[in-house]
């Protein structure tokens, strides 16, 4: 079964690609959304029986390489883990495959568009049932190629372009850390396979490595190569900058890869490597501290932003700051079950907006919009069902008596969860992760709904030809939408007992290994519960896993995402609702702050001064001298000039004069003679 | 080697006085002959009229052709004498035995190859001066 | 010093020993007397019989191919390889009059003359390379070479033609002038003129360096023979100014003659001296490689080509040359052999290249050749394919012989240098092939070149493209020449 999901993307992109021209576009866009929909549907087949029915293990498909020591397989590993990533992207991917069938409808290149999808959807794949480290790079690598032809699928655009390139030298630095770190692996472990490093990495605490004469904590090391690989994957803090222009690409390329899959495969890595990350707490505080400041960046820049999808896009580098500080702190479960509920509800916040923007015929700028509801009725209720679920939107009723479930949407169970393990945690960060994540918060609702506001209320500022033409999109498109919708709505509450909540332990069924906070930590934890001062003794066995720690952390703890949030929606609602002309006001005044945020804290123009024109500028050196000059001039050309020079030269001598003819032959006779007469003059 | 080169030493000495001498006297009447030209004394000398003509004028190549022809038999006919002096030694014998000696046969298939040649120039009109 | 008795002259004997040359001799006055008292418009007689000749001599050359033997008291030589050389050589010259035909027709040149002058020619070769005594050197070089001054100005009417003939007159008798200065000094170091008995005295001698200057002037004499450089400043002048034919023979059998007379010089009496005389044929030989890789590239006129062609393959010849052992002899005569047949089937090509307008000899003339000529652009390809050394054509072997002897009589750079000169040469062989493949089409050559033409055509493209597998003889033959030279 395994192989059948893993294989039948790959074959649909290679009869859409190879074949596409010969089959028409019509059908492969037909195999391709057909394979994947049989995928997805045995995905959650899989992760019914491997969540609920534990029947985890490996399949070999067969052996890859084999060299010294070293030796690698390809394998299918089937446990919860990567179920749940099955789950999330053959579901995502099938619907965005069928929701491309309508949106890339009038594309001249559709096959290739949809090889391209289903190659990404086979590379992640590969990604997520990887056994060992050398697969999981492959899938790593496949996903970013694949990242790249579909940024830059419209080629003649030159900025698609320039984005596709941006996002895979950025990630080429995150990916050299990630080498390094599976290089670091293997030098350490003496093998690549999960298993066995996860078995061994206890035995490695302590260890240190040695480089260039200072010694490093091997795990340390390690993971925190690892997480940089990870950051330029998840497009983190500092490694963030191609995430936004990867929104060149179409818009449900930005759904698929950018929001709901590939991005959090950074974070799936962390999750993966927990055991190894467990043992490595300066790593883990980095992760906490680099999540935490990402969730708060982000919500920052996508304040302002005036292109929808950028806003999105800022949007889940946030989340994913979110997911990666859940992760610093242990919470594995929680990371990923934001990751689960956050690809539903991105998704449809993407396509959605690709809805939008399909109607508005090609238009992102959100102040060409505005009042849109009237025209696109149902892209309207989706979408707010996204902002709603993004969020976080839900009534705590378990608060109010144990009997009462939670109700709200899916953002609601996991960002929330998030918030709080990270104030429950006794880490160095986790205050800091919190009241970030508070902060982040409150702007996310902000920015959400000013997106909402913007798109669909108030008076619209759209071109009056455009908007005569606007209406909800086709049946294919809003079908996927409506499923994704339905996920972003009950995603969170159906599973948050099993990811998060009691039935976690059998659920994740050892996938996540971390179950027990570590011994020393759970100390301190227990510290933090007693400072609550509530219903610590009953939990007092010297032991407690961070979630229950994350349940017991106070009311206005739990409360406070939920007031941010309001306070959020009340500014959104002011500025964009009550008093539309504000906004622009505020921005003529607060110049320095709002151009500081708008323009994404001059991240792009300061890596342009310090990485990218440099760059250029040995680039240049080593093109025009290194190789114009050196290489070719000593080389090729060079060599075939002086060929040349040398036959001018020679056929200069030709002069057709005999005296000259009669010259050189005298002057070879004398010097063959004086020759002689040096070189036999010694020995005579 | 040193022998060698001190064989030829009386030659580079005698180079080196040569080159002396003639320098000397080429040198000299820069320095003490007078010098008055006048477009006279520089025009070519032609018994009294300018000259009609460059002196360097082509010359009918059946002139050459004469000289060549001539010069071809006159040295052939020159290979004759120190045949002839040193005859008796080379002709060995007397009657058939002297016909077949090698001395003679030799000249004798020379003197038929230049006439070959002979016949060849005059078939060609080579003789001819029209 | 052992002494050396030379056989007296019996002249029976000795008659029996040069009887291809007598014939050769005497048939050439023979063919002169036919056509003189013929009209002109018959010279085609004179002609075919000068081509039969010169087979049926190249026929009992074979036949009576058997023992070295001296004769006329030790100053010609009659072995294997003589032999060899001179079935390369009257093969070359048969060739060479076959090939001469159309074109002499066409450009009105058709006279008697031409075939005796190559009849003599070949005598002169055959002389030289059966010399055995620097007096009978002289004679065959001279013989030769005053038959080639006349030819290379065959075409009196025109300015090139008499221009090249002039020049390869005044610079040839220069090096004849060099080439008997070192003849007497020789003889005056060694006191005699016999190989023979040279061979000895430089044996048994000491080292002189008058003898090493002699050897050095009769080197250069001869180098000149074979355009080496920096005795080659004639051949492209003389082979861009000759009428075409005549440049193909040029090309051919005369080098064939003159490396085999260095051979016959250098291999046998003067083997002793090797030491001395390899430096000057090493110097020699690299040069030309150099010079002829580099020169021809710059050329547009194809005869020009051939001419820095021929430079750059004699000297690879050379590099046999130097190595001084039979399988340097061996793999010299193989060289040559090949590079006489491939040689003729490029002059085959040449002169085809004939237009309604007149011949053309420019290379951007052969555009789009394989479009207009299919088979003649797939022959030159061959030829320039196996002159550029590219396995498995002729070429490549005999490059490969010459270049593997080198390297085990220890003259690795040589070789070394050999090879990267190829490389540098294949550029404009490659060249060639590009134009005719790759190149709009240039104005169609004229049909009909005639069947004989056709047939050498076929034949040298035959032999070049199957030496891989017909090869063998040939290189077992030259090893026997090769054994008999040296012993």
């Amino acid at each position: 079964m395994a192989q059948i999901i893993v294989f039948l993307p790959l074959l649909g992109a290679l009869i859409a690609g190879l074949f596409g021209r010969a089959i028409g576009e019509r059908s492969s866009e037909v195999i391709t959304s057909s394979f994947l929909v049989v995928s997805a549907l045995l995905s959650c087949v899989v992760l019914y029986n491997v969540g609920f029915g534990h029947e985890t293990g490996t399949i070999q498909v067969l052996r890859w390489m084999e060299s010294g020591d070293l030796s690698i397989d390809w394998a299918l590993r089937i446990d919860t883990l990567t179920a749940v990533m099955l789950v999330v992207v053959t579901g995502v991917s099938s619907l965005v495959h069928i929701y491309s069938i309508g949106y890339m409808h009038d594309d001249p290149h559709r096959s290739r568009f949809f090889a391209y999808l289903s190659l990404f959807t086979f590379a992640m794949l590969m990604l997520v049932t990887s056994d060992n480290f050398v697969q999981l790079f492959f899938g790593w690598e496949g996903v970013g190629l694949a990242s790249y032809l579909l940024i830059g699928f419209w080629y003649k655009k030159e900025t698609a372009n320039a984005a596709a390139m941006k996002a895979f030298i950025v990630n080429r630095v995150g990916d050299f850390g990630f080498a390094l770190g599976i290089a670091a692996i293997y030098f350490t472990f003496g093998t690549l396979n999960y298993d066995e490093v996860f078995a061994a990495a206890p035995e490695m605490v302590g260890h240190s490595m040695s480089f260039l004469g200072a010694d490093f904590d091997t795990l340390t090391v390690i993971c925190l190569l690892l997480f940089m690989g990870a950051m330029g994957k998840s497009a983190q803090f500092l490694l963030h900058t191609w995430l936004p222009d990867a929104m060149e690409g179409p818009t449900p390329v930005s759904a698929l890869i950018h929001a709901a899959t590939m991005v959090t495969a950074g974070v799936f890595l962390v999750c993966r490597a927990a055991p190894l990350f467990e043992l490595a707490p300066v790593a883990l505080g980095f992760v906490t501290f680099i999540g935490a400041t990402t969730a708060f960046f982000a919500a920052t820049v996508g304040l302002f932003q005036n292109d929808i999808k950028r806003v999105i896009a800022y949007s889940t580098c946030s989340q994913l700051g979110y997911m990666f500080f859940a992760a610093g702190v242990s919470a594995y479960q929680v990371a990923m079950f934001h990751l689960f509920t956050h690809a539903f509800f991105k998704a449809l916040l993407f396509l959605g907006a690709g809805a939008v923007i399909h109607a508005m015929h090609h238009e992102q700028d959100m102040r060409k919009m505005g009042g849109l509801y009237k025209m696109l009725p149902m892209t309207w209720i989706l979408m707010l069902v996204g902002t709603l679920a993004l969020t976080g939107v839900g009534l705590p009723l378990h608060l109010i008596s144990d009997a009462l479930p939670n109700l709200g949407f899916a953002g609601f169970f996991s960002k929330d969860a998030a918030i709080e393990v990270a104030f429950a945690s006794p880490g160095t960060f986790g205050p800091y992760a919190f009241w970030m994540a508070i902060i982040a918060a409150a702007m996310t609702s902000f920015y959400s709904f000013r997106v909402l506001f913007m798109t669909f209320h108030g008076q619209t500022r759209a071109d009056e030809k455009v908007l005569s033409h606007a209406h909800d999109a086709p049946a294919v498109m809003m079908v996927p939408l409506i499923a994704l919708a339905v996920g972003a709505i009950f995603a969170g509450g159906l599973f948050a007992n099993s990811f998060i909540g009691d039935g976690q332990e059998a659920f994740w069924n050892g996938s996540i290994l971390p179950i027990e906070i570590h011994e020393a930590v759970a100390d301190d934890g227990h510290a933090v519960a007693d400072s609550d001062g509530e219903e610590a003794a009953a939990h007092d066995d010297g032991a407690m896993s961070i979630l229950e720690a994350a349940h017991h952390v106070p009311l206005w703890v739990k409360l406070s995402p939920l007031v941010v949030t309001l306070f959020g929606f009340l500014v959104a609602w002011y500025y964009y609702i009550s008093k539309p002309h504000l906004p622009a006001q505020m921005a003529a005044r607060n110049g320095l702050i709002y151009s500081f945020f708008y323009n994404k804290w001059y991240f792009d123009e300061l890596y342009d001064i310090l990485f990218v024109k440099p760059a250029q500028r040995i680039g240049r050196f080593l093109w025009k001298v290194g190789d114009g000059k050196i290489i070719d001039g000593f080389g090729p050309d060079g060599v075939s000039a002086r060929v040349l020079d040398i036959t001018r030269n020679v056929v200069r001598l030709q002069s057709g004069y005999l005296y000259h003819y009669a010259f050189a032959m005298l002057l070879g006779i004398a010097a063959l003679v004086t020759w002689f007469m040096f070189s036999q003059g010694g020995g005579q | 080697m040193q022998e060698l080169l001190l064989d030829y030493l009386p030659i580079l000495i005698f180079i080196g006085i040569a080159i002396v001498i003639g320098g000397v006297l080429l040198g000299l009447p820069f320095v003490l002959a007078p010098n008055n030209p006048d477009p006279e004394k520089l025009s070519a000398y032609e018994c009294g009229f300018n000259a009609f003509d460059d002196a360097r004028m082509k010359f009918d190549v059946r002139f050459y052709l004469v000289a060549i022809l001539f010069i071809i038999f006159d040295l052939e006919v020159a290979f004759l004498f120190p045949w002839a002096v040193a005859f008796d030694r080379l002709v060995e014998g007397s009657g058939w035995q002297a016909l077949t000696s090698l001395g003679l046969l030799s000249m004798f298939t020379f003197l038929i190859v230049l006439t070959v040649g002979f016949i060849y120039e005059w078939k060609k009109g080579a003789l001819e001066w029209e | 010093m052992e002494t050396v008795t030379l056989p007296a002259i019996d002249i029976a004997r000795d008659m029996g020993l040069i009887a291809p040359e007598i014939t050769m001799a005497v048939a050439a006055m023979a063919l002169l007397m036919l056509g003189v008292f013929q009209s002109d418009a018959r010279s085609r007689l004179v002609s075919n019989l000068s081509a039969v000749l010169l087979v049926a001599v190249a026929a009992f050359v074979v036949m009576t191919t058997g023992e070295p033997k001296l004769a006329f008291g030790g100053s010609f030589k009659v072995d294997a390889f003589a032999s060899f050389a001179k079935v390369l050589v009257l093969c070359g010259s048969a060739l060479a009059i076959l090939m001469s035909r159309g074109f002499l027709h066409h450009e009105k040149l058709e006279r008697f003359e031409f075939p005796v002058l190559i009849v003599l020619a070949t005598l002169g070769m055959m002389m030289m390379i059966s010399a055995n005594d620097l007096i009978s050197l002289y004679m065959g070089i001279e013989l030769q070479s005053l038959a080639l001054y006349v030819l290379a100005s065959f075409n009196r009417n025109s300015a090139r033609s008499t221009e090249a003939g002039l020049k390869y007159f005044v610079l040839g008798a220069l090096s004849s002038g060099m080439l008997l200065y070192g003849c007497s000094l020789i003889y005056g170091f060694t006191g005699t003129t016999n190989f023979e008995v040279l061979g000895t005295v430089v044996t048994g001698g000491e080292m002189n360096i008058g003898l090493i200057f002699g050897v050095t002037f009769l080197i250069a004499g001869l180098a000149f023979k074979v355009s080496a450089v920096p005795f080659h400043m004639w051949t492209p002048d003389v082979y861009e100014g000759s009428p075409t034919p005549v440049t193909a023979f040029f090309a051919a059998a005369p080098k064939v003659a003159a490396l085999a007379l260095f051979m016959r010089v250098l291999g046998d009496p003067l083997l002793p001296l090797i030491h001395e005389w390899r430096q000057i044929i090493f110097f020699i030989s690299v040069a030309s490689m150099v010079l002829g890789a580099f020169a021809a590239i710059g050329q547009n006129n194809i005869k020009r080509l051939m001419a820095y062609s021929t430079i750059g393959h004699m000297g690879y010849a050379l590099v046999g040359l130097a190595a001084g052992t039979v399988a340097g002899v061996q793999s010299v005569l193989v060289y040559l052999a090949i590079y006489l047949v491939t040689n003729v089937g490029v002059f085959v090509c040449i002169l085809s290249m004939r237009r309604k307008e007149g011949m053309v000899e420019e290379i951007s003339d052969l555009s789009g050749l394989s479009r207009t000529r299919p088979m003649m652009a797939f022959a030159l390809a061959i030829f320039m394919f196996s002159l550029a050394g590219i396995p498995p054509l002729a070429g490549f072997f005999g490059k490969f012989l010459v270049f593997f002897a080198a390297v085990d009589a220890g003259l690795w750079q040589l070789a070394v240098i050999g090879l990267l000169a190829s490389v540098v040469s294949a550029f404009y062989y490659l060249r060639i092939i590009k134009v005719m493949y790759f190149d709009e089409p240039a104005p169609v050559f004229e049909r009909g070149i005639g069947t004989e033409m056709r047939l050498i055509l076929t034949g040298s493209a035959a032999l070049v493209l199957l030496f891989a597998v017909f090869g063998g003889p040939i290189i077992s033959m030259a090893q026997h020449a090769a054994v008999s030279l040296m012993g």
